[in-house]
């Protein structure tokens, strides 16, 4: 493909202290592709998701988003400098992030909790962004929840709020940070669904998750990490089903094992 | 002279030592938020010396009785040339006890701020200063707001003491009524329903306010006008 | 500053502290008692019973200590009461913590399960010794913590007990100060005294908290 790729990872590392999280990740996400990245807890997947938008900051390597490096003033390795605060928040607005815990604002209403980084970060007019917000919630199926507080909210009601927050502002590419893991499991279909809707509609996207149908029906492909380094990438049927890893067959069989009883 | 009557004499004397009460519970609490939000502020700066200094200006003022606090700046004071009027030492005291109890709180608060919320909305982009006046000082002032409250509390009931060293508050006034009209009891009587009253008052009115502030955190009641 | 004075007056002061512990304890002792009488109310099954304790612990947590001593030093003599100045003393210290006290064994009730009570009820004990050998054994030992906590606060308000001529340690080191015409140096005695008392509970509840908890907590 010639085409610039809406983001390029190279040779990613990260180390807390002396734990080396992320060891040489480098993978290529499309315009318009889902990207799930599986793997067991601790393989480092989050913070590979967490480096994207730089909340976490790599230590070596480059994540280039339409080709602008992420995080870093653009020079030789050796001598570059972290963006400041205001590159770097330019940089984010684009990027809708979906956390585990949902992670919304407790004090706004549901509206509020939308419409709060239209009026922040887009400086939009109020008018403009309750019409914004209601569209947004309308995507998710959420209108007539507009006026509740996010704590009187089921799990994943909450967690499509946050969905419809990060979509409000019209990001060119969404992180999802394991969106279904903290929800009761009659909830992840409600989730899941919104998800599929946003994948069909040409979203980019890259997804940390345990759900392997999601994997398997939605992603267009998967990537699975070990110990920090991606051990397996390809088209989703291939890795799933037919991956001659070791690590790969080993972690999917105990999942099958799990779910199957 | 009936009640009524010694009540109506004295009526502009009481009127003014209430007045004296206020003021000073007003001052005080002022000073010792300023105090206090300087002093938990200023402890999360990477200078040991003064955390240590910090640390001990809190655990001195939080183990030592209000009264000694008292006397040891207005009647120790001019030893080491600090010289106040005994309703300037009163106010400077309160404020200075209050400061450490809020600097307790303000810390507390400073711990619970809620990350990642803080995170959510720098991913959006949001500056460090939406940030803070948008997402977390909202959220540590409803935190701690019982607690401020609580403190703000004891200091009006503080405030008694300050006529010990002859500030003319209610309490002084009181006390200077019954000694001319020797009937002890009745004053102090009325005094005591009177801080009763205020500290119920208070207290009703800061758990409506919490009420309200914390009404986003009940899944019972009703919704929000948008 | 001459810390020769804090040096001479140190057996003064020890003495002192020894009183001011003294009152302390006895205030605790005087509001625990009523403190269980109170929260008894709180429980009560009368409406009557529940609102005089409710009113009651509103009261002794609105009057200052201050105005509480002065209330019962003119007070007793009038009902013909006359008792020595230190039993007043005692009397407004343990009416000021009682309200705190009740509060804090309430919390401590309330949060026994349930169905505790009803499994003594089940093997047929009787409402007294339910609360007798079930609930209060525990609500005292989750309290402890708190109450220790009390009795610093008291310990630091019984300073006021000095204004009606109690010889305790705050008292003393007016003396102290009024004799050397050394007041800075004599305040810094009494709080060097207080901080250690205070330094000493801290422990005690710390090493309370651990043996008591045992069992309690997991």
């Amino acid at each position: 493909m010639n085409k610039v790729p809406k983001i390029a990872i190279r040779d990613v590392c990260k180390r807390f202290g002396t734990l080396t999280v992320l060891d040489g990740v480098s993978l290529d996400v499309h315009q318009s592709e889902v990207v799930c990245l599986i793997g067991a807890s601790g393989s480092g997947k989050s913070t590979l998701l967490r480096c994207i938008n730089f909340l976490e900051a790599y230590d070596a390597g480059e994540i280039r988003i339409d080709g602008h490096l992420m995080g870093y003033v653009d020079a030789a390795q050796k001598q570059r400098r972290p963006m400041s605060d205001r590159m770097l928040r330019q940089a984010r607005r684009d990027i809708g992030f979906v956390f585990q815990q949902f992670n919304l604002w407790p004090h706004m209403s549901v509206i509020q909790n939308v419409m709060e980084p239209l009026l922040r970060v887009r400086g939009l007019s109020a008018e403009v962004a309750v019409k914004r917000g209601e569209v947004a919630l309308d995507r998710v199926g959420l209108t007539d929840k507009r006026n509740s507080y996010p704590l009187r909210l089921s799990g994943g009601q909450q967690q499509r709020v946050a969905i419809a927050r990060a979509l409000a502002m019209e990001p060119s590419l969404m992180l999802f940070d394991e969106p279904t893991s903290s929800l009761d499991p009659e909830l992840v279909g409600e989730v899941l669904q919104v998800m599929k809707g946003l994948a069909a509609e040409g979203m980019t996207m890259v997804v940390v998750t345990h759900e392997m149908g999601f994997a398997a029906h939605v992603a267009d492909r998967v990537a699975f990490l070990d110990r920090g380094r991606i051990i397996d990438v390809g088209p989703s049927q291939q890795v799933l089903h037919e991956s001659k890893e070791a690590r790969v067959q080993q972690f999917l069989q105990t999942y099958h094992d799990r779910t199957n009883f | 002279m009936n009640m009524l009557q010694t009540l109506w004499h004295y009526a502009p004397l009481l009127l003014s030592g209430a007045g004296v009460t206020l003021w000073t519970w007003l001052l005080g609490s002022v000073l010792g938020l300023a105090i206090g939000a300087s002093v938990a502020l200023l402890r999360r700066l990477p200078v040991r010396p003064l955390q240590w200094v910090l640390r001990i200006y809190i655990e001195i003022i939080r183990g030592t009785p209000f009264l000694l606090q008292l006397f040891l700046l207005y009647s120790g004071g001019p030893s080491i040339g600090i010289r106040l009027s005994a309703l300037t030492a009163g106010v400077v005291c309160l404020g200075v006890h209050a400061g450490a109890y809020f600097a307790e709180v303000f810390r507390a608060g400073f711990e619970g701020l809620p990350k990642g919320q803080i995170e959510a909305a720098s991913s959006f982009g949001m500056t460090s200063f939406q940030i803070l006046y948008r997402i977390s000082l909202p959220t540590m002032l409803v935190a701690i707001f019982p607690s401020i409250v609580s403190i703000l509390i004891s200091l009006s009931k503080e405030t008694v003491i300050l006529s010990i060293i002859t500030v003319p508050n209610l309490m002084y006034q009181v006390q200077s009524m019954t000694v001319e009209t020797y009937s002890a009891f009745s004053g102090i009587a009325a005094l005591a329903v009177f801080y009763w009253v205020f500290v119920e008052c208070v207290a009703r009115f800061s758990a409506l306010i919490e009420y309200r502030l914390t009404l986003f955190a009940r899944r019972d009641s009703a919704e929000v006008r948008a | 500053m001459q810390f020769g004075v804090i040096i001479d007056a140190f057996p003064y002061l020890l003495q002192a502290s020894i009183a001011t512990i003294g009152y302390t304890a006895s205030g605790i002792v005087v509001g625990a008692a009523l403190a269980i009488v109170v929260c008894a109310a709180r429980f009560a099954n009368s409406i009557l019973f529940q609102r005089a304790a409710l009113a009651y612990v509103s009261f002794c947590r609105g009057v200052p200590l201050l105005v509480m001593l002065m209330l019962i030093f003119y007070l007793l003599p009038l009902i013909g009461i006359l008792v020595p100045a230190s039993v007043s003393a005692v009397l407004a210290l343990g009416l000021c913590t009682s309200g705190y006290l009740a509060e804090m064994l309430r919390g401590s009730l309330t949060a026994i399960p349930r169905g505790q009570a009803e499994a003594a009820q089940a093997f047929g004990m009787t409402g007294i010794d339910t609360w007798r050998r079930v609930l209060l054994p525990q609500a005292i030992r989750t309290c402890l913590p708190q109450v220790i906590g009390e009795f610093i606060a008291l310990m630091k308000a019984s300073s006021l007990i000095s204004v009606i001529g109690i010889s305790e340690l705050t008292r003393v080191s007016m003396n102290i100060a009024a004799d050397t015409y050394r007041p800075l140096e004599a305040y810094i005695g009494a709080g060097i005294f207080y901080l250690a008392i205070n330094l000493c509970l801290a422990g005690l509840g710390t090493l309370a908290e651990r043996h008591f908890s045992r069992g309690i907590i997991a």
